[in-house]
């Protein structure tokens, strides 16, 4: 199965849109993609949403059909992360594993928070930088549990099965030792990132600690199960976009839904981005 | 980028004059000179020429004078690098009018490696004009030769600036690295039209308006060469962050020395190239016609290698 992103509208601009393709046809980027790669080895599939050291807010639409991923707005505005000192943007390949979703309808038994409505976040962390709508193919190494503004947002660590490190990496003690620093930038990045935009520090579940592979795969069964639940019809979708052309015996399965999506392949030139996003932000107490 | 590529393929088709009539490709600045490039950027033919106000060519090195203010503490500053960027562009002592252009190593256009928690350069990087690190002479204080360069300059304003680039910037302090034994200044300053210009004044003010920006600055200038199986760098001044008064004086003797190098007044293998549009005289005076610098089209960027997407963990 071959993977594409197809683009619409230029990026940085409100009609920017990424949808992903299945040998070349237009499918749900949250429902159509089989969340296990290889389960046997366990490979998993994950899409990039944000490429690492950039500042656009991109996620896959829950609303939209077929879910394309689009640039978050905040009363009518593109939002953009700011620059934390000594950070760039994201410090991870950012994105989310297909056929997840965190309910908010649950509690999680240990850190007492609801789910966050989305699929489940996903940093991968190998050295290659990704794209907007690429499918990596990873293996999972631990997860840490963000509470942010309230609600369970986990963040599953994961390395492309193609990275140079990959074979030496195989839980969350190895990412420490081969990429010294990194957890707790990531830590302290997840915690400060919304205190430029007036926002009260978020806080991680666990001490900040980053749980190992076990836990992570865990976590990723549990959500992978409230998908489940949701595109069977036993959870109510709410708003949620149920679409799918890729698996015929759900009752959303609408294969025409494909061909509604635009052709794409125009010439486009990324829309500037404000200068004002330029700007780092020192953090007192943040540091690497 | 497709657009742009037709774009250049466009402007590849016109003559080189009637190419400098293109606006596009000049990069207008504060104080009206501007940048006139040809080849692709990220490439060993890529030049970026200066264009004066008057529209005649002139050298990054030479020209732009260096309108050091020891009372405001100001002085012009020219960015090779932008911030978080990797293209290790500087202004060339072997190409007459020091153009910018990038460093080539090994035969390959040079890059630096990103050095976790940073993205490529932490600051705008570029040169002070009408300095030089001078290396026929031992620096009294450091005990080393100079890095035969222009005086190095650290911006930290908010915005990210672009190659060629010239602005006015306060003289905050400064960093005396030692790089492969050679005394290679780094000056802090800011962009004086940054909206936080006005508050900072010295280096102390660094450390309380950008805290872990000068601590993380000396860190990378260490390590920055490790992960290409160098050792770390030294400091001279046991590594200590120098005020801004010191920076100037930095900055008097450094231009002092390139006034010798200008008038031709010393004897050294390889100096580097003093021919200059402007100033009247010197012996490196000299008429330039844009056609005979500017001799190749301006093309797209080529492609920036994956491998400068690593980052390494020192």
């Amino acid at each position: 199965m071959v993977y594409t992103a197809r683009q619409i509208g230029a990026k940085n601009t409100l009609d920017y849109k990424v949808y992903v393709e299945q040998d070349g046809k237009p499918i749900s980027p949250f429902h159509d993609i089989p969340l296990y790669a290889d389960e046997s080895k366990k490979i998993l599939n994950f899409v990039v949403e944000i490429p690492r050291w950039s500042n656009a807010k991109l996620e896959i639409s829950k609303e939209q059909k077929l879910n394309p991923i689009i640039q978050d707005t905040k009363k009518g505005k593109l939002r953009f992360v700011r620059n934390v000192f000594p950070h760039h943007g994201y410090i991870h390949n950012y994105g989310a594993f297909p056929q997840t979703w965190e309910d908010p309808n649950q509690s999680h038994p240990e850190t007492k928070a609801k789910g966050d409505n989305d699929p489940l976040d996903v940093c991968e962390i190998g050295e290659a930088v990704g794209y907007t709508g690429q499918v990596k193919q990873v293996k999972v190494l631990g997860v840490m549990a963000l509470l942010d503004e309230g609600e369970t947002d986990w963040k599953v660590i994961v390395i492309d099965i193609n990275d140079p490190l990959a074979p030496k990496l195989n839980d969350i003690e190895d990412v420490e030792r081969h990429l010294p620093g990194l957890l707790r930038a990531t830590n302290e990045w997840f915690r400060v990132y919304k205190i430029p935009d007036g926002k009260p520090e978020n806080q991680f579940a666990f001490s900040g600690e980053a749980k190992n592979k076990k836990y992570a795969e865990e976590v990723i069964r549990e959500t992978n199960e409230a998908w489940e639940n949701l595109i069977q019809g036993k959870t109510q979708p709410d708003e949620i976009s149920l679409t799918s052309t890729a698996l015929p015996n759900v009752a959303s399965y609408e294969e025409a839904a494909a061909k509604e999506v635009p052709a794409g392949g125009e010439d486009l030139r990324d829309a500037p981005i404000d200068k004002s996003i330029d700007k780092w932000f020192f953090i007192s107490g943040a540091s690497a | 980028m497709k657009s742009n590529i037709q774009y250049c393929l466009k402007l590849s088709k016109m003559s080189a004059v009637a190419r400098l009539n293109q606006t596009a490709r000049h990069i207008s600045t504060a104080v009206g000179y501007n940048t006139v490039t040809e080849g692709s950027k990220y490439s060993s033919d890529f030049k970026a020429y200066l264009q004066l106000p008057n529209g005649e060519l002139g050298s990054y090195f030479h020209d732009i004078p260096l309108n050091l203010n020891k009372e405001k503490k100001t002085v012009n500053v020219i960015v090779e690098i932008s911030r978080w960027s990797n293209a290790k562009f500087e202004i060339s002592k072997k190409n007459a009018l020091n153009p910018i252009t990038q460093d080539i190593k090994l035969g390959n256009v040079r890059f630096v490696n990103n050095i976790f928690p940073f993205k490529g350069y932490m600051h705008n990087y570029g040169a002070i004009p009408q300095t030089w690190d001078d290396p026929t002479i031992v620096d009294k204080e450091t005990g080393f030769r100079g890095d035969d360069d222009p005086i190095d300059i650290c911006e930290i304003g908010q915005r990210v600036a672009k190659l060629g680039d010239v602005f006015e910037a306060k003289v905050l302090g400064a960093l005396a690295l030692i790089d492969d034994g050679e005394l290679d200044w780094k000056v802090f300053v800011i962009d004086s039209r940054d909206p936080l210009a006005k508050e900072i004044n010295d280096i102390g003010d660094i450390d309380a308006r950008f805290p872990g920006l000068l601590e993380s600055t000396r860190k990378w200038f260490k390590d920055y060469k490790i992960p290409d199986g160098k050792p770390e760098n030294e400091f001279g001044f046991n590594g200590e962050f120098l005020n801004a008064d010191k920076a100037i004086d930095v900055i008097s003797h450094s231009n002092a020395a390139w006034k010798k190098l200008t008038e031709g007044q010393l004897e050294y293998p390889k100096l580097p190239h003093i021919e200059n549009t402007t100033l009247n005289g010197s012996p490196g005076f000299i008429k330039a016609k844009t056609e005979d610098f500017i001799t190749q089209s301006d093309n797209p960027d080529a492609e920036i290698p994956e491998s400068v997407d690593r980052v390494y963990f020192v």
